[in-house]
């Protein structure tokens, strides 16, 4: 986890928004120190909810950043990504790819490719990417943990992006399945070692398949109005000049950024 | 305390009536009324009724278990209402909908061509508001003029001056059929 | 503080509890609604969706009842009153989220229409059923509040007592109403918004440094910040420490979750609502809530009627549970008649407290419908006339099931 936390803290200072203003929902257990050391806000939630939880923040409170942090996206939950992609939802969906449970024993995803799952999981897995794109995601990319220059570059821009972006992290797993298949036993060089780079590649070509290199790369990078352009619009539509558009105000500590819009009370019950 | 049931199919507002006639008894009557409509599988295929409790103190009871008057719209209406109506009820039809069995006990039958008067005044949807004001004329369960209040803000503004002129037509119809009676 | 007056639709409106309950929901000032419909409490989400433009408040439609209910608790989190609105199987989904939130201390209601259950049951007819759910459905220990309002009017008023009391005591507060009230139209009267007391977010006002997110005051209850605000917050579904961090060991959690319970159970005389009508001198009590208690009445008139010293003891707050007022009355009087609409779920409460003190007889009903009040005249008038102790609980046999399984009744349709 550590290259991919750092990277996160480079990408948020790279992308000039404050740490103090970034909630982190997420089904990974982070180490306290290692949020104290982001300065953002972090929410370990129910596993699979990280992105709802999120939508939960973000619309009670458009100016946050709110970046999911999510391990086995496409399982629990999987729905809620692909929902939030097509309301584009402005989150930054940060999917940390280890391929296997970690803290369960080893225990193989739906997103986990078949070298690395000898007996239980033998499928093909999702190609994360093309699916967020499909669903209407409007940034997409993939790095491994060791791409830390593009893995910083690409949360940065997408820190400042107008909608549902994901990036897929594909990370040092533990040292537990090494040895299987040839693998070297390092897997973070591994991935490295077996990577591509294919900027603006078509999603539809990079999928996570044995045997093949893996594609990495910033692929999508489009605009589409945000939920809450579409619901401004709609409302303002059948309600005309005496609707309020909903959206962000700016945050403080005294708390008045609480997030309604022109709401001139809702920030002052403290 | 007074139970009522409008009955009929989807389309003539017999939810509206029931709302309607319990917003004047509750809130211009300063009665007590309970309206409740029939939801799923009865509420479809056409069938639709909605029952109505008025009375002097909170109504407690919220369906109608005994009904004082039946509203009949339709003759599906009819026929799964009438075993429900008291012997000493009171029974309106829309006589061109509905061919009714020959009364039970004291029930009291009184007819009106709703659908008839509501096109003459230009439009058949207003037909319940017809019923209302006959239902209004020959039962007494809620005041005339609480009726009169309730009608706007019940129904669509630009159709006001229509529904007021049903309800009254309803009404004048319903006043000479009790004098006769 | 006062009710904001654009969130209040002042005035005598003549409209069903779905709809009151909506309006309630705005004038409470609840910022943000997250919902999947279903049926019956469609409608109240509906209402808050039309209304909530006025108020600046947001109302989404989510994929399904686990995203409404994580949303709501991230947006409470946020900073604004947030709320969820459900019925049965909607309820069944939101269980682990409602530990969760426990959990997490979160403020929030959730509105559950009940209807006729298990599982599909009866989507457009009435049930009680949910109520232990609402009190044991997410695993482990925790406590929430429970409301059972009986009129649309109740629901207007007390969906705006359940914001306050989330914001009072950081908890899940559930509104525990059924599709009869929920679908049943009658005067709403909504007071001008200077009448409408509302409890503001309690939040921490010192030093961001020294914050600790689960450090409680004088009251159990700790304050709140809003995400984003410079607090670095760390909140976790672990049993966390007051920093919020996780521990492990017994000792830590013998002393954090000790007082997620508490918090509650200390609180509980200034939580719970009651409403008592003859119960000092009376040889039966009738305990019910929601519908069940206004269709009692009738059977209660009768019985006084017809001479039994009946007592009336309604629970508006279902849960906490008033152990201490049950026990109290099972000291002077025969017994406790319980109509629920569920085959025996705060019966048993009821007769726990009692300990075998008076007798305890339910009058259960299927669902589907409510109560034939002559029912509980009926059991009412056994209780009064039964001498002997009866140890468990009994089980009246009701009109309709003595039609249905000894009077030869054939089901049709």
């Amino acid at each position: 986890m550590s290259p991919i936390i750092n990277a996160f803290a480079q990408g948020i200072k790279k992308s000039g928004v404050k740490p103090a203003e970034v909630c982190v929902p997420s089904d990974i257990p982070f180490e306290p120190n290692v949020v104290k050391q982001l300065g953002v806000d972090y929410f370990h939630t129910i596993r699979g909810r990280a992105i709802v939880f999120g939508t939960g923040l973000k619309l009670a409170n458009p100016a946050l950043k709110v970046v999911p942090v999510v391990g086995d996206l496409m399982t629990l939950g999987g729905n809620h990504f692909v929902h939030a992609s097509r309301r584009n939802m402005e989150l930054l969906v940060i999917c940390v790819n280890s391929f296997i449970y970690k803290k369960i024993g080893g225990k193989s995803v739906p997103s986990t490719s078949p070298v690395f799952s000898l007996y239980s999981t033998f499928e093909e897995p999702f190609n994360i990417p093309h699916l967020g794109n499909s669903c209407g995601a409007i940034y997409t990319a993939r790095w491994t943990a060791l791409h830390t220059d593009e893995l910083v570059n690409s949360i940065a821009e997408a820190l400042n992006k107008r909608g549902l972006s994901v990036i897929e992290i594909l990370a040092p797993g533990p040292d537990y399945y090494t040895g299987i298949n040839n693998i070297d036993s390092n897997l973070v060089k591994f991935y490295h070692k077996n990577s591509e780079i294919k900027n603006n590649e078509d999603p539809r070509n990079v999928g996570i398949m044995p045997d093949e290199n893996i594609v990495v790369g910033k692929f999508t990078d489009k605009e589409r109005p945000t939920f809450i352009d579409v619901y401004n619009a709609q409302l303002s539509k059948v309600i005309g000049d005496k609707f309020t558009p909903y959206g962000p105000v700016p945050t403080s500590r005294t708390g008045a950024g609480l997030g309604t819009g022109k709401n001139e009370s809702g920030g002052k019950d403290g | 305390m007074a139970e009522i049931r409008f009955a009929g199919y989807g389309g003539q507002g017999i939810i509206k009536s029931g709302i309607i006639a319990g917003k004047a008894a509750s809130i211009y009557d300063n009665k007590f009324s309970t309206m409740s409509q029939s939801f799923g599988p009865e509420a479809r295929g056409g069938a639709c009724s909605s029952q109505l409790v008025v009375s002097e103190s909170k109504v407690l009871y919220p369906y109608v278990t005994k009904s004082d008057v039946l509203v009949a719209m339709s003759q599906e209406g009819y026929n799964k209402f009438e075993s429900e109506l008291s012997e000493e009820g009171i029974l309106l039809i829309d006589e061109d909908l509905v061919k009714h069995k020959p009364p039970r006990g004291k029930i009291k039958i009184y007819s009106i061509p709703t659908t008839r008067f509501a096109e003459q005044l230009g439009r058949k949807i207003v037909s319940n508001v017809v019923m209302l004001g006959f239902f209004t004329a020959v039962t007494n369960i809620v005041s005339y003029e609480a009726m009169k209040k309730a009608l706007p803000g019940s129904v669509p503004e630009k159709a006001l001056d229509l529904n007021m002129k049903a309800f009254e037509k309803g009404y004048e119809y319903g006043k000479q059929k009790v004098k006769i009676k | 503080m006062k009710a904001n007056p654009r969130d209040v639709l002042t005035g005598v409106h003549y409209i069903d509890g779905d709809v009151a309950a909506g309006y309630g929901v705005l004038a409470a000032g609840c910022k943000f609604v997250a919902g999947y419909p279903i049926t019956p409490s469609t409608e109240a989400a509906e209402t808050f969706a039309r209304v909530a433009p006025k108020g600046n408040a947001m109302f989404i439609q989510m994929e399904d009842e686990l995203a409404s209910i994580s949303a709501v608790i991230g947006a409470s989190f946020a900073g604004v009153k947030s709320m969820t609105i459900t019925s049965g199987p909607g309820y069944t989904l939101m269980m682990e989220a409602i530990g969760f939130g426990a959990m997490l201390e979160t403020p929030f209601v959730l509105l559950n229409i009940q209807r006729g259950g298990p599982s599909t049951g009866v989507p457009t007819k009435t049930g009680q059923a949910d109520m232990m759910q609402s009190r044991w459905g997410s695993h482990g220990d925790y406590e929430i509040i429970a409301i059972s309002p009986d009129s649309p009017q109740e629901l207007f008023d007390y969906t705006i007592k359940a914001f306050n009391l989330a914001e009072m005591y950081r908890c899940p507060v559930m509104i525990m109403s059924d599709e009869c009230v929920g679908h049943m139209t009658e005067k709403v009267v909504i007071p001008p918004a200077e009448e409408i007391e509302l409890e503001p977010r309690r939040l921490y006002n010192g030093p961001p440094g020294e914050y600790l997110p689960f450090k409680p005051d004088g009251d159990f209850i700790p304050k709140m910040v809003k995400a984003g605000a410079g607090y670095n917050l760390y909140i976790s579904g672990h049993v966390h420490d007051e920093r919020g961090y996780p521990v492990t060991n017994e000792e830590f959690k013998s002393v954090y979750l000790r007082r997620l319970v508490d918090k509650i159970r200390r609180n509980k005389d200034k939580i719970i609502e009651l409403k008592e009508e003859n119960t000092d001198d009376a040889e039966v009590i009738v305990v019910s809530y929601g519908i069940s208690s206004r269709v009692a009445v009738r059977g209660i008139e009768k019985a006084r009627e017809k001479g039994i010293k009946i007592g009336n003891l309604r629970l508006v707050t279902v849960w906490p549970f008033p152990d201490e007022k049950i026990i109290d009355l099972a000291k002077t009087t025969k017994a406790f008649v319980v109509p629920e609409i569920n085959y025996g779920q705060i019966a048993f409460e009821v007769e726990r407290c009692c300990h075998g003190r008076a007798n305890v007889v339910l009058v259960p009903h299927s669902g589907a419908g409510v109560h034939n009040p002559d029912d509980i005249y009926d059991a009412i008038v056994f209780a009064a006339k039964e001498k002997k102790k009866i140890e468990g609980i009994v089980e009246y046999k009701t009109k309709l099931e003595k039609l249905v399984f000894e009077g030869g009744f054939k089901l049709k349709e």
